[in-house]
C-alpha cells in the first residue's frame, strides 16, 4: 500500500516531476564529474610537472660532480652500487632514471663537456628537449651521440657527421645522431653512451652523480628520496627544490580553486532542486487534505512524500553519476589529451549527496501536518 | 495599469518572490565570482610559476663555448666574452618591462681560497639589489626574485660589502674554515695579497652544484677576477603567456628567413608577451647578447597554464549551468504557484500576450535587483577566494556588471517561458474550479 501510494503520486504529477529531475540528473552530473575531474586532476597535473625533468639527484658525499681542473681528486660513485639499489627499490613512481658522468674531453682541439648517460632515458628525463635528428634508442649504443646546439654550431656540426673525442692520449668516435635544443647548459655538452665515456676517462664502472625523476605529489617523492637515502647512506640523495617546491605549491592552488569551485556547484544545484521540492511539496497539499480526511496519519502521510522525494534522489544520482563519469571522460580529453577514468567512490557519495539535498528540499513537507483537510478541499 | 497589476503583485506577495530572488542572487554571485577567477587566474598562476625562477637566459654572442658542470663555469677568467652590468637598467625600458619580474647576473670566477688550500669557484651575483633604470626610477632584484628556492642559513651578504655565502656542499668538507663569522681570503692565485678577505654571512642550500661554491655579490667577484662592470650570463623572470601557434611563428622567423610574418601578425607577436617577444626585445635592448628560453621552465609553464586555463573555464560554464539551471527551476516554479492567478486574470478578460507581458516583466525586474545584489556578492566571493587561493583578492571586474545583469534577465525569461506557453493554454474555467 505504502509503496503503490508512492508510485501512483510519482505517475501523477509528471511534469513537476520531469523539472525536478532534469534539476536532480544535471545537478548530479555536474558533480560527480567535478569530483572525478578533482581527483583525476592532480595526477595528471603532476605528470606535466615532470616535464621540468628530474627531481632527485643522487651525488657523491662531498664535492663537486666531478671536478674539472684543480687539485681536488674527483667524487666519484660506483655505478653498480647506485643503479643496484634504484632497482632495488619499488619502481612504479619512477618515470625515468639516468647515472651521468661528466668529463672534460676536446673536440676538434675545443674543451668541451662530455656527459656520459644512458641515452635511451633522455627523452623522459629531459621531454621539453627540441631535438633535430634522432633520440639515441639503446643505452648500449656506444658509436652514437647527441651534442648541444651551441657545440654544433661551434663545431659546424650537422645531424650524420663523425665528432671525434679526445681525452688525454684517448680517443672515441661517434656519429652524431641528433642536436639537441635544450635552453640551458645542456646546449654546450655531448651527450655519449655511459659506457663510451667510462672508457674514455678510464674510469670504469664509476659514475658522477645519477638523477631519478619520480611522479607523484611533493610527498611522495619526499618519500621516495628518504628511502632512497638510507639506502644510499654514504651518498647525497637530495630532491630538486626548485621543482618539489614549485610543484607542490602550484597543486594545491590548482586544486583549492577546483574544489571551491565545485562547492560553490554544489550549492547552485541544491537550491536547485530545493526550489522543485518546495513547489511539488505546495502543489501536494491538496494530496495530503484528501488523505488525511480518509484518516491517514501525518507520519504516515509525510513518510509517503519523504520516500518519494528519496526515490526521486536515488534515482536521479545515480543516472547523474553516469552521465558525469562520461562528462569527466570527456573533459579528461579535452583538457589533457588522456580520458579521466571514473572513481568509484564517487559513485555513492554523489547518490548520497543527492538523496540528501532532496531529504532537505522537502522540508516544507513539516507544512503538511498543519493542513487542515476541511479548508482544503473546501478550496482555499 | 500594467504598472499598477506589478506593482501589487510585489507589494502583495513579497514571500512568494524571495525564493526566485534568492535563486538569481545566489546564482549571479557564483557566476560573478567564477567569472572573475576564470578571468584573472592565467596572470595569477603565470606570477605563481615564477616561484620556477627565471625563464630566459642570457649570454655573449660571440662567446667561446661554456665548459660549465652544474652552473659553474669553468673556463679561466681571460677566456670569452662579457656584458656589461651598465646595460642592465635597460631591461626596464621594453615594451613589456612590467612583465621582466627580475633579473640577476652571474661572473664565476676560479678562486684560490688561502684557508683551505684549495681551488674553488666563487660566483659573484646579487641577492638584493637597486639597479638604476634609465627612466631616473631604481628597480629591486636579484637572486631573491630569480631563484627564490634558495635558503640560507645565517643570513645573505650584503650588497657590495666583502662578505660571501658558503654552499652547504663545501661548507659541509671544511667545516671549521667556512663557519659563519669567519673571514676567508679568496684571490685569483696562491699569492697572498691579491684578493679579497670576505666575512662568511650564512651558509646556503641551493640543492644545485651551486651548493659547492662560493656566492658573494658582483662587485667582489669583478674585483677578484679583474672584469669591473662585467658579468658572464644573466638570468631573467619573465611574466609569459602560454605560446601558441603565432609564439611559435614569430620565434621562428627570427632564424629562418622563409617564414615572414605580416605587419598586422608581427605587431600582434610584438606586442603579446610571449617569451620569444620578450627575448626578442631584450636582444634589442643588449646588442651581441643571445637570448634564450629556458625551455624546460617555458613549455612546462606554457602547457600546465593552458591546461588549468581551459579546466578552468570548463568549470566556470558548469557553475553558469548550474546558475541558469537553478535559476530557471525557480522561475517556473512561480509561474506554476500562479495558475489561480492566471485564471482569474483570463477570465477578467486578459489576453495572454498581457498575462506574458505582466509575468515576464516581473521576472526581468526580479533579475535586475537579484543579479545586482548578486553581483556585489559575487565580487567579495571572488575576493575572499582571491585571498585565500593566490593570497591577494581578485579584483572586481566592473565590466561583468552588464553582463552578469544581462544573463540573470535572460535566464529568468527562458525559466518562465515554457511555464507561460503552457499558462496560455489554461482554460480559466478548468482552473477556477479547482481542477
Amino acid at each position: 500500500m505504502f509503496w503503490r501510494l508512492v508510485f501512483q503520486l510519482l505517475r501523477g504529477s509528471r511534469g513537476r516531476l520531469g523539472v525536478a529531475i532534469l534539476a536532480i540528473v544535471s545537478g548530479a552530473a555536474v558533480i560527480s564529474a567535478l569530483l572525478d575531474l578533482d581527483l583525476g586532476v592532480q595526477n595528471k597535473l603532476t605528470q606535466e610537472f615532470r616535464t621540468l625533468g628530474a627531481n632527485i639527484v643522487i651525488s657523491p658525499a662531498s664535492g663537486a660532480p666531478t671536478q674539472i681542473r684543480g687539485a681536488e681528486a674527483p667524487s666519484l660513485m660506483p655505478e653498480i652500487e647506485v643503479v643496484g639499489t634504484l632497482q632495488q627499490l619499488p619502481s612504479a613512481q619512477v618515470a625515468a632514471a639516468a647515472p651521468y658522468l661528466y668529463i672534460v674531453a676536446r673536440a676538434q682541439n675545443i674543451p668541451v663537456v662530455l656527459a656520459g648517460t644512458w641515452l635511451d632515458q633522455a627523452q623522459k628525463l629531459d621531454a621539453t628537449w627540441k631535438l633535430e635528428g634522432n633520440w639515441v634508442a639503446s643505452r648500449a649504443d656506444d658509436s652514437h651521440c647527441l651534442v648541444g646546439r651551441n657545440v654544433a654550431r661551434r663545431l659546424q656540426l650537422a645531424v650524420g657527421n663523425p665528432l671525434e673525442l679526445h681525452y688525454l692520449d684517448r680517443s672515441a668516435p661517434c656519429t652524431v645522431e641528433g642536436i639537441v635544443d635544450a635552453g640551458g647548459s645542456e646546449d654546450n655538452q655531448v651527450f655519449a653512451s655511459l659506457r663510451a665515456v667510462q672508457s674514455l676517462a678510464n674510469l670504469p664502472a664509476q659514475i658522477g652523480l645519477a638523477q631519478v625523476s619520480v611522479t607523484g605529489t611533493a610527498r611522495v617523492v619526499e618519500d621516495y628520496s628518504t628511502r632512497l637515502a638510507a639506502a644510499l647512506p654514504q651518498y647525497r640523495v637530495r630532491p630538486i627544490r626548485q621543482v618539489t617546491e614549485a610543484e607542490g605549491a602550484l597543486l594545491g592552488r590548482i586544486r583549492l580553486l577546483i574544489v571551491s569551485m565545485v562547492l560553490l556547484i554544489l550549492i547552485l544545484t541544491a537550491l536547485c532542486v530545493l526550489g522543485t521540492m518546495a513547489a511539488l511539496a505546495m502543489e501536494r497539499r491538496k494530496d495530503v487534505g484528501l488523505m488525511k480526511s480518509l484518516g491517514g496519519s501525518i507520519s504516515r502521510i509525510v513518510g509517503i512524500f519523504l520516500a518519494e522525494v528519496g526515490v526521486l534522489g536515488a534515482a536521479g544520482g545515480f543516472v547523474g553519476t553516469f552521465l558525469g563519469a562520461a562528462l569527466a571522460y570527456w573533459m579528461g580529453l579535452r583538457v589533457f589529451g588522456t580520458a579521466i577514468s571514473p572513481r568509484w567512490e564517487v559513485f555513492p557519495v554523489t547518490i548520497a549527496l543527492m538523496i540528501v539535498v532532496t531529504l532537505a528540499g522537502a522540508l516544507p513537507l513539516r507544512m503538511l501536518g498543519n493542513v487542515k483537510p476541511a479548508e482544503i478541499l473546501r478550496g482555499e | 495599469m500594467f504598472a499598477r497589476l506589478l506593482g501589487e503583485s510585489f507589494a502583495r506577495n513579497p514571500r512568494r518572490k524571495v525564493l526566485t530572488a534568492a535563486a538569481l542572487v545566489i546564482g549571479m554571485a557564483v557566476a560573478t565570482a567564477t567569472l572573475t577567477i576564470a578571468l584573472e587566474v592565467g596572470d595569477r598562476l603565470a606570477r605563481e610559476f615564477r616561484s620556477l625562477g627565471a625563464n630566459l637566459l642570457v649570454t655573449p654572442e660571440s662567446d667561446t663555448l661554456p665548459v660549465e658542470i652544474g652552473g659553474v663555469d669553468y673556463r679561466p677568467v681571460d677566456e670569452g666574452a662579457y656584458l656589461n652590468e651598465a646595460d642592465l637598467g635597460k631591461l626596464k625600458t621594453i615594451f613589456w618591462r612590467h612583465n621582466i619580474l627580475g633579473f640577476t647576473p652571474f661572473l664565476d670566477v676560479p678562486v684560490y681560497i688561502s684557508e683551505t688550500g684549495g681551488a674553488t669557484t666563487l660566483i659573484g651575483t646579487w641577492y638584493e639589489h637597486e639597479v638604476p633604470v634609465p627612466d631616473g626610477t631604481e628597480f629591486a632584484t636579484g637572486a631573491s626574485v630569480t631563484h627564490p628556492w634558495w635558503k640560507v642559513q645565517g643570513r645573505w651578504f650584503r650588497d657590495r660589502a666583502d662578505e660571501c655565502v658558503v654552499g652547504v656542499s663545501l661548507a659541509e668538507k671544511y667545516p671549521a674554515v667556512f663557519a659563519l663569522g669567519n673571514t676567508i681570503h679568496a684571490g685569483q692565485n696562491e699569492a697572498a695579497g691579491s684578493g679579497r678577505s670576505l666575512l662568511v654571512t650564512g651558509i646556503v642550500s641551493t640543492s644545485d652544484a651551486d651548493d659547492n661554491a662560493v656566492l658573494a655579490p658582483l662587485a667582489v667577484a669583478q674585483a677578484i677576477s679583474g672584469h669591473p662592470g662585467k658579468f658572464r650570463q644573466l638570468s631573467v623572470s619573465a611574466l609569459t603567456k602560454p605560446a601558441d601557434a603565432l609564439a611559435e611563428r614569430g620565434e621562428r622567423a627570427q632564424t629562418d628567413k622563409n617564414i615572414q610574418l605580416t605587419p598586422t601578425e608581427y605587431d600582434r607577436w610584438f606586442c603579446s608577451p610571449y617569451i620569444s617577444s620578450i627575448a626578442f626585445q631584450i636582444r634589442t635592448v643588449l646588442p651581441g647578447t643571445d637570448v634564450h628560453a629556458i625551455r624546460r621552465v617555458a613549455e612546462t609553464e606554457g602547457r600546465i597554464l593552458t591546461r588549468v586555463g581551459t579546466l578552468l573555464w570548463i568549470v566556470t560554464l558548469a557553475a553558469l549551468g548550474a546558475a541558469a539551471l537553478a535559476v530557471a527551476a525557480t522561475s517556473a516554479t512561480t509561474v506554476l504557484e500562479r495558475r489561480a492567478e492566471i485564471g482569474v486574470m483570463k477570465a477578467l478578460g486578459a489576453t495572454n500576450a498581457l498575462v506574458g507581458g505582466i509575468f515576464l516583466a516581473e521576472q526581468v525586474l526580479l533579475a535586475i535587483a537579484g543579479g545586482a545584489v548578486g553581483f556585489f556578492v559575487g565580487a567579495g566571493l571572488a575576493r575572499f577566494l582571491g585571498e585565500s587561493v593566490f593570497g591577494t583578492p581578485a579584483a572586481p571586474r566592473l565590466i561583468l556588471f552588464p553582463v552578469v545583469l544581462a544573463l540573470a534577465a535572460i535566464i529568468a525569461m527562458i525559466g518562465s517561458l515554457v511555464p507561460l506557453r503552457r499558462a496560455a493554454h489554461f482554460r480559466p474555467a478548468v482552473i477556477l474550479r479547482g481542477e
